[in-house]
């Protein structure tokens, strides 16, 4: 009996180390049996930390809509979060969900910092990787010519190219002296200079009599603003994000800053319900980048979301929820073009390969993959109103413009591209 | 004309927030000798706390204008937080100052995520209140009259803390115990006692501090590590441990950038670390601070 008994106890054992070994040894009809693993990489802390919640609420959104509607490819979705932080311990967490947690799929990375570093890791250990908002340009220059498991969002210049093209459609000839309050590292430098090169492409002239380069994160702006105010700019430019943004909208305001000065701020759109109405002026060019949350031609899903976000939030959402949705339905319609056209489970290589091309209706609006693994999206900004329900401001006129209008085709230098670019008002 | 007021006023405005910072982090090392590197933790948490008690009163019906005493009780009332801080740091009085700064670093790390648990990651504002008692208006530079209270209110705490430290009872002890532990214990002195009144008045410093500055900025998570390391520049220029130095190291601070930031704006950060070298490498002990024995 006792034999017996031990036979027993050795048959199961053998069955369950056997059982548990094939999904690594990549058996696809276990694997199957499994939900897909999809890893996420954002911030929850820090000066990013609202973009990495509100993305959160992108990707919860998708995956509920997904699940509910039968998973991917028949197979639920489950999320395994990690935070991300500097790029360093950012790559380990991504390894540590490729290796430990053995997703199917990692999206997230707001920071370019981070996604600049971690595209060649994640290439090295083939983990399929959509970045949110995180590019792998060094400044404005593409490192990852040919990836295979990354796909990246829009170049962070579009925001800025559509704000610029706004300035002339809308004030040409409106202003002559123009002046700069933008981040200092390299998005806020690169948008105070594609500004200026677009008005050159237009023929508009211009002085520059003001330049400022506060750092992320300084709440401080008095010292700014007065230099600024100082100058007598016709029109400022700037792409302060984060907090800075309402804390410059406030100081500008009671230093007399927006009297006679126009303003376009490309991405204050992060921010949006923070910049309150008693100090943040009608007649500004807005960014909201790739989610407008109150369009008045918004779609079903568009609206879905936003009461989604409201109610769990009791806030209106930004644009980082609709690139964590657009990151997720793109690896379900990859998944599905790749299974379908296989009839059996696909590889991570097949599912990349799929993802190429495929076309997207996200919370914004529609988007695509590009073949070199840059998305395409729609992009929205426009001139501020005070006539709405709201304690701040929304779009009184609503620009939108497709990302193959504001960013550089798949290999070009993008200064030479804002050079020659075909560009329509 | 114009220029120059503005360098002024820019300039003492953030000299008077860097003192509040400043002035905490000066008094807990003074006595104590800790580096308590959560001071910024404590500036941060005054600033959210008095954002969620200045909303909370003006929806019960607090007539705007009254909104800064409130902001100061709000502030006043986490002085709680002082003593059982100060029992944590109890177990690294005696032990290396790298322990000390492990330790008050891992509670700039907790504080942030209790700020987050508390009030999510968006940044907290108070709109535009700080526009209720109106602007100034002084060589064609317009400013809000509360960024005037700001530095009439760090004056005044300035003075107030001089006055204890020099004038009173107390203050002596307060000071006796700083130059001489021991000698002090020896006299009868509860040094016990004596570290949490201290660690309290530090506390108190930074939370009173980021409740008053906040309705001209906002409250977010980043702030605390943002300022300590501003902090640390105005107490390295200033001497470590010195309550004038805090008060010089402030002025000399936020008068280089503001005067960067109007003439060579690539200049912000670099003029004033230029001062921190020039300071380390001419005076050590910094401007008001004493030599090491």
């Amino acid at each position: 009996m006792d034999l017996g008994r031990r036979k027993a106890i050795k048959t199961i054992g053998t069955a369950g180390v056997v059982a548990a070994t094939l999904p690594i040894l990549g058996f696809p009809a276990i694997a199957q049996n499994r939900p897909l693993r999809v890893g996420i990489i954002a911030p929850k802390a820090g000066i990013a930390g609202t973009i990495g919640e509100c993305g959160l609420q992108g990707t919860l959104f998708a995956v509920e809509k997904i699940n509910a509607a039968g998973g991917i490819a028949g197979r639920m979705v489950e999320l395994v979060i990690e935070e991300e932080t500097n790029p360093k311990d950012s790559i380990e967490r991504l390894r540590k969900l490729v290796l430990q947690d053995k997703v199917d799929c990692v999206q997230g990375i707001v920071s370019s910092g981070v996604s600049l570093a971690m595209g060649p890791a994640a290439e090295e250990m083939k983990a399929l990787t959509i970045y949110w908002d995180g590019t792998t340009q060094d400044g404005v220059d593409e490192t990852m010519a040919k990836p295979r498991y990354v796909f990246r969002s829009t170049d962070n210049e579009c925001e800025a190219v559509m704000a610029s093209l706004l300035v002339v459609k809308h004030w040409k000839g409106k202003f002559k002296t123009i002046a700069g309050i933008n981040p200092d590292y390299s998005y806020g430098r690169n948008n105070w200079a594609a500004f200026q090169a677009l008005l050159k492409k237009f023929g508009i002239e211009f002085t520059v009599v003001a330049e400022q380069w506060p750092k992320v994160g300084t709440l401080d702006l008095t010292s700014h603003v007065a230099a600024l105010k100082a100058a007598k700019p016709d029109m400022i430019f700037s792409s302060l994000l984060f907090a800075d943004l309402p804390v410059f909208m406030r100081t500008a305001h009671s230093a007399g800053l927006m009297e006679g000065t126009r303003f376009a701020f490309p991405a204050a759109g992060f921010q949006h319900t923070a910049l309150k109405k008693e100090f943040t002026p009608e007649g500004m060019i807005f960014g909201h980048n790739t989610l407008y949350f109150d369009h008045p031609q918004a779609n079903a899903l568009q609206k879905e979301f936003v009461a989604y976000y409201h109610n769990k939030t009791k806030d209106y959402p930004h644009w980082e929820a609709d690139r964590a949705y657009f990151a997720m339905q793109a690896y379900k319609a990859g998944v599905e073009k790749a299974q379908k056209a296989k009839n059996a489970w696909p590889s991570i290589e097949e599912i990349a390969a799929a993802m190429e091309g495929v076309k997207v209706d996200s919370l914004g609006g529609p988007g695509r993959m590009r073949e070199d693994h840059i998305a395409e999206q729609t992009f929205y900004q426009g001139i501020t109103t005070h006539k709405n329900k709201y304690d701040f401001p929304t779009l009184g006129v609503v620009d939108t413009m497709y990302s193959d209008q504001l960013q550089k085709p798949p290999g070009a230098n993008f200064w030479k591209w804002i050079e020659t670019a075909q560009i329509k008002l | 004309m114009a220029a120059f007021i503005n360098i002024l006023l820019g300039g003492v405005f953030h000299a008077a927030v860097l003192f509040l910072v400043a002035a905490g982090l000066q008094i807990v090392f003074g006595v104590q000798k800790i580096v308590n590197l959560a001071c910024g933790s404590f500036y941060a948490l005054g600033a959210y706390f008095g954002v969620t008690t200045v909303t909370w009163a003006l929806k019960a019906g607090l007539p705007p204008f009254l909104f800064l005493p409130v902001l100061i009780a709000s502030g006043v009332v986490l002085a709680v937080i002082g003593p059982v801080i100060e029992r944590l740091l109890r177990t690294v009085y005696d032990r290396d100052e790298s322990f000390q700064l492990l330790l008050t670093f891992a509670l700039v790390l907790m504080f942030q995520d209790i700020m987050r648990y508390f009030w999510g990651a968006n940044p907290q504002q108070l709109g535009n209140l700080v526009m209720v008692y109106g602007k100034v208006g002084a060589g064609g530079v317009d400013l809000p009259v509360y960024n005037v209270l700001v530095i009439a209110g760090s004056i005044a705490i300035a003075l107030i803390l001089g006055g204890f430290l020099q004038r009173t009872r107390y203050g002596r002890i307060l000071r006796a115990t700083a130059e001489n532990r021991a000698m002090t214990e020896a006299l009868g002195v509860d040094v016990r006692r004596i570290n949490v009144v201290v660690f309290t008045l530090g506390t108190v410093l930074g939370t009173v501090g980021g409740a008053f500055v906040v309705p001209t900025s906002a409250a977010s998570l980043d702030m605390a590590v943002e300022l300590v390391v501003e902090a640390f520049a105005v107490v390295v220029i200033g001497g470590l441990g010195s309550m004038r130095g805090a008060l010089a190291g402030a002025l000399v601070v936020g008068l280089m950038r503001a005067a960067a930031i109007a003439l060579y704006a690539e200049l912000e950060l670099l003029s004033i670390y230029l001062v921190v070298i020039l300071v380390l490498i001419l005076r050590p002990s910094g401007l008001f601070g004493k030599p090491a024995e």
